[in-house]
């Protein structure tokens, strides 16, 4: 590398010329790299809530069982701030050998996630119209049945919510893990903030941004295709009339959990 | 009912106290360990003399980033509800928008924030932007949600509108709007832990520091302090709730 570059590579311009120009990432690693964690970090631990809360939820909510649980959970989970849940299991992380990454930030995000998952899925199944569920019954369906084709679908609009609200909420988390000796984007956002690099906080911002605005239009198509048109949340339902008269529609509570 | 809160409270904190314990005295079990760094000191928490002073300093600036966004918040929210209520067709532009804001992630709204404003300019902008969503949505849930009878008796007596919303529709809103900010609050007290990283986060930057220094007790402390704090706010907002609204309490017993 010759001197111009390196003069180059501590100062750039603008905005646009720190995205585009490579050789000024050389300490804090490319774009698509670091991207790339964040993002992978995000869905192994949004894969891992979903393929075992949802079950959970749905077979909890059909029983009636974890009534209190689902409202706890989101208080808990509000209240507990997420950097003390990365930094302390970070400590612990690397008391056992572990390392900064991955298995801090997984775990974190994994217990982040919950809350949200677990109580859309039960508020979901616990609101499916009953008779929906007698009528299921009555044609011969099995408990199994009864969860799997009728209170699941049903219950899809506010699960998908809720898988949404997790799925953004992970992505925002993640750039903590670097100011907590991770990589990923947030080391942008870390490494500009130490060394006072206007450009590079900047960059590392709109990133993250771009990554989580991203996420949250894609989960948003795919409840659109996922979802059966007459369940969309706001499509009108018979009984509905008379109640929201005078209210605008406004997204039920538990769709929305912390920002973080 | 708030009574069983408070015992509940306690049982968390006296079981948040014991888990903190037993996992030290696991990680204490290796010798090494114990030599080097225990995670929790007790004697920096009780017997060093700058500890209290410390630990005030950062709570108060905990609390105050916390209340000034939540007020602000709450202020501008009122004014976004208003319009919202007044002229319909502007609610779902409104959570949209308010919605918007409470995507962005939070690190990212404090650094791109602090490039452009001074560090507590930047976290109270961000903070304040997301309280509205919870906020304004709930400010015209409880006054939307006040039922069309009662509104046809207000306007019966011929109240004016101002005067049918101050007696009639806000003190029926008030466990609604209570709700909201109450869940704005616990919310913030976590998102002023971050502000951390611009160099102000009361308890966060204990967190921070901690770290940093490999001097856990700090983080220990500091989170406690935190959720401590989250827990206290809640619990006072019940309280004020239970103030505003006499009747509900009445109609209970």
């Amino acid at each position: 590398m010759t001197l111009a570059m390196l003069l180059a590579a501590d100062d750039p311009t603008s905005l646009i010329e720190w995205l585009t120009d490579s050789a000024t990432r050389v300490r804090s690693g490319s774009i698509p790299e670091q991207a790339w964690t964040t993002v992978w970090h995000a869905m192994a631990a949004l894969a891992v809530v979903v393929a075992t809360m949802v079950p959970l939820a749905v077979v909890l909510a059909h029983h009636r069982k974890a009534e209190l649980v689902s409202t706890w959970l989101v208080n808990i989970g509000r209240a507990v701030p997420t950097v003390t849940v990365v930094g302390l299991l970070v400590i612990v992380s690397l008391r056992n050998g572990l390392g900064f990454e991955p298995w801090p930030i997984l775990i974190a995000l994994v217990l982040l996630a919950l809350p949200p998952v677990f109580t859309n899925t039960y508020t979901g199944v616990r609101g499916v119209d009953p008779g929906a569920v007698d009528a299921a019954r009555a044609m011969g369906l099995s408990t199994t049945g009864v969860m799997t084709r009728v209170e699941l679908p049903l219950a899809l609009p506010l699960i998908l919510g809720g898988v949404r609200t997790a799925a953004v909420q992970l992505l925002a988390t993640e750039p903590i893990a670097a100011f907590f000796g991770g990589t990923g984007l947030g080391l942008y956002l870390y490494l500009g903030l130490a060394e006072d690099d206007v450009y590079q906080v900047q960059a590392g911002a709109v990133l993250v941004c771009a990554v989580a605005l991203t996420a949250d239009l894609l989960l948003a198509l795919l409840s659109r295709v996922l979802v059966p048109r007459g369940l969309r949340i706001g499509a009108a339902r018979p009984g509905d009339a008379s109640r929201s008269r005078r209210r605008p529609d406004a997204p039920p509570a538990a769709a929305t959990a912390a920002a973080s | 009912m708030t009574r069983r809160r408070i015992v509940l409270a306690l049982v968390a904190c006296v079981v948040g106290v014991g888990a903190v314990a037993a996992w030290q005295r696991i990680q204490d079990l290796s010798l090494e360990t114990q030599a080097t760094n225990p995670i929790v000191r007790w004697e920096w928490v009780f017997l060093r003399e700058d500890t209290p002073a410390e630990l005030w300093e950062a709570t108060l600036q905990h609390l105050q980033l916390t209340l000034m966004a939540v007020g602000i918040g709450f202020v501008l929210a009122s004014v976004l509800a208003a319009v919202a209520l007044r002229f319909r067709w502007t609610f779902p532009p409104i959570t949209a928008f308010t919605g918007f804001l409470y995507t962005v992630p939070s690190v990212a709204l404090f650094g791109i924030l602090v490039t452009y404003y001074s560090n507590t300019e930047a976290a109270l902008i961000a903070l304040v932007s997301y309280t509205l969503l919870i906020l304004v949505r709930n400010i015209v849930a409880g006054i939307a949600g006040v039922p069309r009878a009662v509104v046809d008796a207000a306007d019966g007596l011929g109240m004016s509108r101002v005067r049918r919303l101050l007696t009639v529709e806000l003190p029926l809103a008030v466990p609604v709007i209570v709700a909201g900010l109450r869940v704005a609050t616990v919310t913030t007290v976590g998102l002023v832990g971050i502000t951390a990283i611009i160099q102000l986060g009361g308890l966060g930057s204990l967190i921070f520091e901690g770290f940093n220094s490999q001097y856990y007790t700090k983080m220990v402390v500091g989170s406690a302090l935190s959720v401590g704090l989250a827990v206290a706010l809640d619990l006072l907002f019940s309280r004020a709730e239970i103030a505003l609204t006499p009747w509900a309490r009445r109609r209970a017993s």
